[in-house]
């Protein structure tokens, strides 16, 4: 788990941007607003963000949003992107149709 | 379930060139690619690549392509398309969708080669239809034939932005302009300057601020940065573009890596943390390509060569003695393509002011795409002289050097450092042959005559735009910027095979022009 978990530490209230009603994931249509929104939630991690928006969770798994997804955490959390976990990567990699997998395996 | 000596997941540069050299060795060697055809990015390349002959320098990506796969054919790789990895287990068996089923494969060896994916920034509108990453563009144009827009805005200035922008020109597409938050140009010179040199402009510290339009783009707003990377208020402007292309950078795609629990390190993404042999912490994982730290195709290539090499000696299809002759060869060559001054040591640096010859770098280069007049004579690739001559505009120290090799008359010298600047030898004598401005993949030698008719020289440059203008023609030079600087007339025009598509366009214009005319339109 990273260091600056200091899950006591405070972050500051959450103020209202102009932008908010951005879309930041577009696979699962999850708003930059939706998103700081968790982070002052107390979803301090990728995963925690992902689990409790949805972000990350579409079509492209989170390949396009997890990197802008990880700034706005660092952003709010005053730290470095570079210090925040990336979420598991996990089987499958790539979206597969449940009619695939309900085929079994060859 | 299959199994294989070597499974390579990735049929890029990186992947081929592993599975070739596994081949070679006598293992029995598989590729997956999620895609319908095999080359990665290597058939959307349709420009000409850098490097020396041993990296495929002056040979176009997709030719590059089609050399690897008829290789790995001939060579009896097995090449699954369509094929996407979703997993891997048990450390070496792959679990991949195939014909709409779930098979598993196993091997002793996996090379992992899976490349990377285009980063996005989000602003306002980014989420409409006609903002795209530069690689879909490229898709769109090179591998379907479809024109990604009219007029295009393009966000990036590194080599993919100036690469993709300039194939964009060639495709009939109009751009608006190439921006970047640096204030930088952050590619090539040469890639900058042909570009330049057709009239884009260059918009350094500036940023994008909205996507314009309600159900898909109808233009741009940008805004200028400070060195803080904030916008300056009043500095806003607007383009009227139907398309917005995003050439930010590229994340290594390491998920598969990370699920099979190699040691993962920091690098503009997670990267495998690997040996000199693109072993990673597992022992018979190996990463090469982009996965294992973003590059570009030539590195990609010798790095799946070293990869492939390490699991054949691993499995002791090569002896150890074989081995490291090769991977010496292998690891000279990767040390030129990470030389000079866009190598990792000096991505960022902005102090450097020189060139390794002590010639100052051209700040007009760097920020807005071409040198001007008095800074080009400073180069050794430039020099004056009697009847007809190469004029080498290559001011930067990257790794190339084709031009020295293709001109059989030694009029070109690089040397042994391939990163150092060409010189034109003084007391040599040009034939007029060509090769030199159709061989430099930056475009950036043309031909100079000085004594062709009173008062007029004539000028050949590298041209790659269709329909080629025809011989009498009159039309009108530009500058290095793009600017019109005089009336032309086209006096030659020529296509040869060994030019490979580069035609030579040779154009009549008053000698004064001599320096400044580089481009010609109608």
């Amino acid at each position: 788990m990273a260091e600056y978990l200091d899950r006591s530490s405070d972050i500051g209230k959450l103020v209202a941007m102009p932008d908010d009603d951005m879309i930041i994931c577009r696979c699962e249509e999850i708003t930059k607003g939706e998103i700081r929104k968790a982070i002052h939630d107390g979803m301090w991690t990728m995963t925690e963000i992902k689990r409790y928006t949805r972000a990350g969770m579409g079509l492209c798994q989170g390949q396009t949003c997890s990197r802008i997804i990880k700034g706005m955490i660092a952003k709010e959390l005053g730290v470095l992107p570079l210090s925040i976990d990336d979420n598991t990567a996990r089987v499958p990699v790539r979206p597969v149709e449940v009619r695939v997998y309900g085929k079994g395996i060859n | 379930m299959i199994r294989y000596d070597v499974i390579v997941i990735g049929a890029g540069p990186a992947g081929l060139s592993a599975s070739i050299e596994a081949a070679e060795a006598g293992m029995k060697v598989a590729v997956f690619d999620e895609n319908t055809r095999p080359g990665g990015q290597l058939f959307k390349q349709i420009h000409k690549f850098f490097g020396a002959k041993e990296h495929k320098a002056k040979i176009r990506g997709f030719r590059i392509g089609e050399e690897l796969l008829a290789e790995a054919e001939k060579l009896q790789v097995d090449v699954h398309l369509n094929a996407a990895v979703i997993g891997i287990h048990d450390f070496n068996s792959i679990a991949v969708v195939e014909n709409e089923q779930v098979s598993f494969y196993k091997a002793g060896n996996l090379i992992i080669a899976t490349g990377a994916s285009e980063n996005m920034v989000p602003f306002d509108g980014w989420t409409l239809p006609g903002v795209i990453g530069a690689g879909a563009a490229q898709t769109m144009m090179n591998l379907h034939g479809v024109l990604p827009g009219k007029k295009v805005l393009m966000v990036g200035s590194g080599n993919v932005g100036l690469v993709v922008g300039y194939q964009l020109l060639q495709a009939g597409v109009e751009i608006a302009a190439i921006i970047d938050a640096a204030p930088k140009i952050g590619g090539y010179g040469v890639h900058a300057s042909k570009v330049a040199r057709t009239g884009v402009p260059f918009l350094l510290s500036h940023t994008i601020l909205k996507a314009e339009g309600e159900e898909f783009v109808t233009g741009a707003a940008v805004v200028e940065v400070d060195s803080k990377f904030q916008p300056i208020k009043g500095t806003e402007k607007h383009f009227d573009v139907d398309t917005i292309c995003m050439a930010v950078g590229l994340s290594p795609m390491s998920q598969l890596l990370r699920i099979a629990g190699c040691e993962m390190k920091e690098m503009g993404g997670l990267v495998p943390a690997c040996n000199e042999y693109g072993e990673t912490s597992i022992s018979g994982i190996f990463a090469a390509g982009d996965v294992a730290g973003i590059e570009e195709a030539s590195s990609a290539m010798v790095g799946g060569r070293i990869a492939g090499a390490a699991s054949a000696l691993r499995d002791g299809f090569i002896m150890q003695g074989d081995f490291e002759e090769k991977y010496k060869a292998l690891k000279e060559s990767l040390n030129q393509l990470r030389q000079g001054m866009f190598c990792k040591e000096n991505r960022g640096k902005t102090d450097m002011t020189a060139t390794e010859e002590g010639i100052p770098l051209s700040n007009s280069l760097l920020e807005k795409g071409y040198l001007l007049e008095k800074e080009i004579i400073k180069f050794p690739g430039v020099k004056k002289k009697a009847g007809v001559h190469p004029i080498i505009e290559c001011t930067q120290n990257i790794p190339c050097n084709p031009c020295q090799t293709a001109c059989k008359f030694n009029c070109i010298s690089i040397g042994e450092n391939i990163t150092a600047l060409p010189v034109v030898i003084e007391d040599s004598k040009c034939t007029n042959c060509g090769m030199c401005v159709a061989s430099c993949s930056g475009q950036a030698i043309f031909l100079l005559n000085e004594d062709s008719e009173d008062g007029f020289v004539s000028i050949t440059l590298p041209y790659e735009f269709l329909p080629y203008p025809k011989k009498g023609v009159k039309g009108i030079a530009l500058d290095r910027s793009g600017n019109r600087v005089c009336e032309a007339e086209i006096i030659g025009l020529r296509t040869a095979e060994a030019f490979d598509h580069t035609a030579l366009l040779t154009m009549k214009v008053p000698s004064e022009f001599a320096m400044s005319a580089r481009f010609f339109t109608l």
